[in-house]
């Protein structure tokens, strides 16, 4: 029987841990023997760093501006981590042309390419934060990521972006087979911030699917181009991303969320204390 | 989508359109002798626009750098995606080189207008290099042809033009008249208006056309006494403008003057507005009238005689300025009776009453309710609804209305494009001469019975 490849999107606010997260993640599925390939989808291109230990340096769309006629997938992957291939679309220079369809032309790339192969296991797409276009739902459309993270924190304005990135989400779900599989708390030491993650997720008729404490040992094997699982196999944290990649490889719930009003989101927010009662967003 | 959307009464689509997109306006830049339009769009836009304008529209033809001599960056996925400002550099330096123009004007389409590129910081380093250059927005999705047709003139005001503090002259007047190449017999029309108004003693400035001397008419505008638009609307947005820039008084005229009367009452009205002296435009009307009459009284004899098969109906659909030209003339001129008025050339909000009004008291006792649409489709249904009662009726329209006219048993004349069964060199239907070529144009389909 052969493997059923499962295409992962990874979204969440600008600046909350999404490329940490993935890439830790990522970490603990290839420490398993998974066959895991990450498509950063961020014109920064830096979504594949801690894999790499060090930038991808020849970026999808560099190709394409280079004009080069003859691309190889080889000219576009690095392998990292313990056998983890790497991509990063990148895309122009700020302030300059159309990352959206910079997404958009790098990923039709890539499936001309082959870059799907039969021995994968995963492909993670490292999407930018803010989903400011129809290019950076790319990898949710024409049945490519069926599966969605949101990376969260209990901070307002996470819990802000997840809840309207649900309704992107939501939106494809109606004509589409892409599926909400959970939330996973980035902690930035919110008070209450756990049962407030598992109040927002109940809500938005899904799971939390792991809770990640904050812990400096991230920043430090950052800095060194690691990620925990390389830097500190040892450490707690380590395990941490772990079982949050055992988490996903075992995941069975997959639903359409059910994003909430910002009435209700708000209430959410009074209801454990975040907010003082006469303070509106 | 939501039920209520799909059931949404008017669809947003257009079929057989009747205009082409703001980039079109390229041509207005073509209408400009010496002036290179420089078209920064994809691939295919300006091959549309030219054959859609010049080609269906009276195998009018181009000159210099129109039609396939146009520079166009060709945008492809490359200038989308990492911007197409290097793309546009490029094809400045080239046109430069290949175009010895005396005005260059950039227009952008929907690629750079979309992605935001910074294309007039690109055309003002060219500028402040002592270029005659200038930029446009003319994104497709911001409007039709005569919207970019009055960007391009604002731009050039604005970019070329530029400022001005010395004297006005008393008589020069600016023309702000037909659309170049969209209004098919814009050459001829601007010639027999020019002719009309040089003739009641003003001096013309023509900024398009066959008497257009270049962009030395257009470094003249601020000297003139006034701007005249001949137009129900394309054209007043720039007047206004230059009023605003200059302090530059406009004389507003909806309808462009078809016939001896007509005319008169045109040229009486400019020249109450300028205030100059009134025995030589007295004058000229006198002996245009004697020539226009001794014509007009050979004709009364057919017209008189020759009963059968001659039209007493008519529909009309063309745009807002030929549509109430035409209509008046047949109406208040000829006698023909209008089933139905059609204007497709989509008019700012703002003039539409107006237009309205202009189409009630179009004629002693006749009174036209004119109808806005763009959609080909619909306008069809409009004339098939029409229950013309005798006789061959008279369709003055597009070529996408040669169906209907079969159906109707109706003589097609084609006033507007597409124009597909028409060439045009120098045609004119306006003013005293014009008036005449339009009587024979008409009634020699009569007696041809097609």
């Amino acid at each position: 029987m052969s493997k059923k490849l499962r295409q992962i999107a990874i979204y969440g606010k600008g600046g909350i841990g999404k490329s940490t997260t993935t890439q830790n993640l990522t970490a603990g599925l290839v420490e398993q023997g998974k066959h895991v390939l990450v498509v950063g989808c961020d014109p920064k291109a830096d979504s594949t760093r801690l894999l790499l230990g060090g930038l991808h340096q020849k970026t999808v769309l560099d190709t394409i501006r280079d004009n080069k006629t003859e691309i190889q997938l080889s000219d576009l992957e690095k392998v990292g981590f313990k056998g983890v291939r790497c991509v990063e679309s990148g895309g122009p220079e700020p302030g300059v042309g159309c990352a959206g369809r910079g997404i958009i032309t790098s990923i039709s790339m890539l499936e001309q390419l082959g870059a799907y192969t039969e021995d994968l296991d995963y492909v993670f797409y490292d999407v930018l934060g803010d989903v400011v276009c129809g290019g950076f739902a790319m990898p949710i459309r024409e049945g490519k990521a069926k599966e969605i993270y949101i990376v969260a924190s209990g901070e307002m304005m996470a819990l802000y972006a997840a809840n309207n990135i649900c309704k992107g989400i939501a939106k494809y779900a109606q004509h589409g087979e892409v599926r909400l599989g959970g939330i996973i708390c980035n902690s930035r030491n919110v008070d209450n911030e756990l049962d407030l993650l598992r109040a927002f997720t109940k809500e938005l008729n899904t799971q939390l699917i792991q809770f990640v404490p904050r812990n400096n040992i991230v920043q430090q094997a950052e800095i060194r181009k690691k990620t925990v699982i390389e830097f500190e196999p040892k450490s707690s944290q380590a395990n941490v991303y772990r079982e949050l990649a055992k988490n996903i490889d075992e995941n069975e719930l997959f639903t359409i969320p059910t994003p909430m009003t910002q009435d209700r989101l708000e209430q959410i927010l009074i209801d454990y204390g975040m907010m003082e009662k006469d303070y509106q967003i | 989508m939501s039920e209520s959307t799909i059931k949404r009464k008017k669809s947003n689509s257009i079929s057989d359109p009747r205009y082409a997109c703001a980039v079109g306006a390229s041509h207005t830049v073509v209408g400009i002798k010496g002036a290179v339009p420089i078209a920064n769009c994809s691939p295919g836009c300006q091959l549309k626009q030219t054959a859609f304008l010049t080609f269906e529209n009276g195998f009018q033809g181009s000159i210099y750098a129109g039609a396939g001599n146009m520079p166009s960056a060709n945008s492809t996925e490359n200038d989308i995606v990492f911007g197409g400002i290097k793309t546009l550099d490029q094809l400045i330096k080239s046109t430069l080189k290949v175009f010895d123009g005396d005005l260059y004007v950039v227009l952008t389409g929907c690629v750079g207008g979309l992605i935001g590129d910074d294309v007039s910081t690109l055309v003002r380093n060219y500028r402040d290099l002592g270029y005659p250059i200038v930029s446009v927005d003319t994104a497709g999705f911001k409007g039709n042809n005569l919207f970019g047709h009055e960007e391009v003139v604002n731009a050039i005001v604005d970019q070329f033009v530029g400022d001005y503090k010395g004297e006005r002259k008393k008589g020069l007047v600016n023309l702000w008249f037909e659309t170049p190449y969209y209004n098919q017999n814009w050459r001829g029309d601007y010639q027999e208006i020019a002719r009309i108004l040089r003739g009641a003693g003003f001096e013309v400035n023509v900024l398009f056309g066959p008497e257009n001397n270049g962009v030395v008419d257009w470094l003249r505008i601020p000297e003139a006494q006034f701007n005249l638009v001949i137009s129900p609307w394309v054209g007043v947005r720039n007047a206004e403008h230059l009023e605003q820039k200059y302090g530059q008084p406009f004389l507003h005229i909806p309808e462009i003057p078809i016939g001896a009367e007509a005319t008169a009452a045109f040229i009486r009205k400019v020249v109450e507005f300028a205030g100059i002296d009134k025995e030589q435009s007295e004058k000229f009307i006198k002996e245009e009238n004697q020539i226009y009459y001794y014509y007009l009284e050979h004709f009364s004899e057919f017209f008189a005689e020759y009963w059968f098969g001659m039209p007493s109906e008519f529909a009309i659909t063309a745009d807002s300025a030929y549509t109430l030209a035409y209509t008046k003339f047949l109406v208040d001129q000829i006698g023909l009776i209008p089933r139905k008025a059609i204007i497709s050339d989509d008019p700012p909000q703002k003039f539409r009453k107006g237009i309205e009004d202009a189409f009630h008291n179009i004629s002693e006792g006749v009174d036209v309710e004119v109808e806005f649409e763009e959609d080909g489709y619909l306008i069809e249904k409009s004339i098939k609804e029409v229950k013309f009662s005798s006789g061959k009726p008279l369709i003055l329209a597009s070529s996408w209305e040669i169906n209907i006219a079969n159906e109707k048993n109706a003589l097609l004349f084609e006033i507007t494009p597409p124009s597909s069964e028409t060439l045009i060199i120098n045609r004119s239907f306006v003013g005293y001469k014009g008036a005449l070529n339009l009587l024979e144009k008409i009634y020699s389909a009569s007696v041809g019975g097609k």
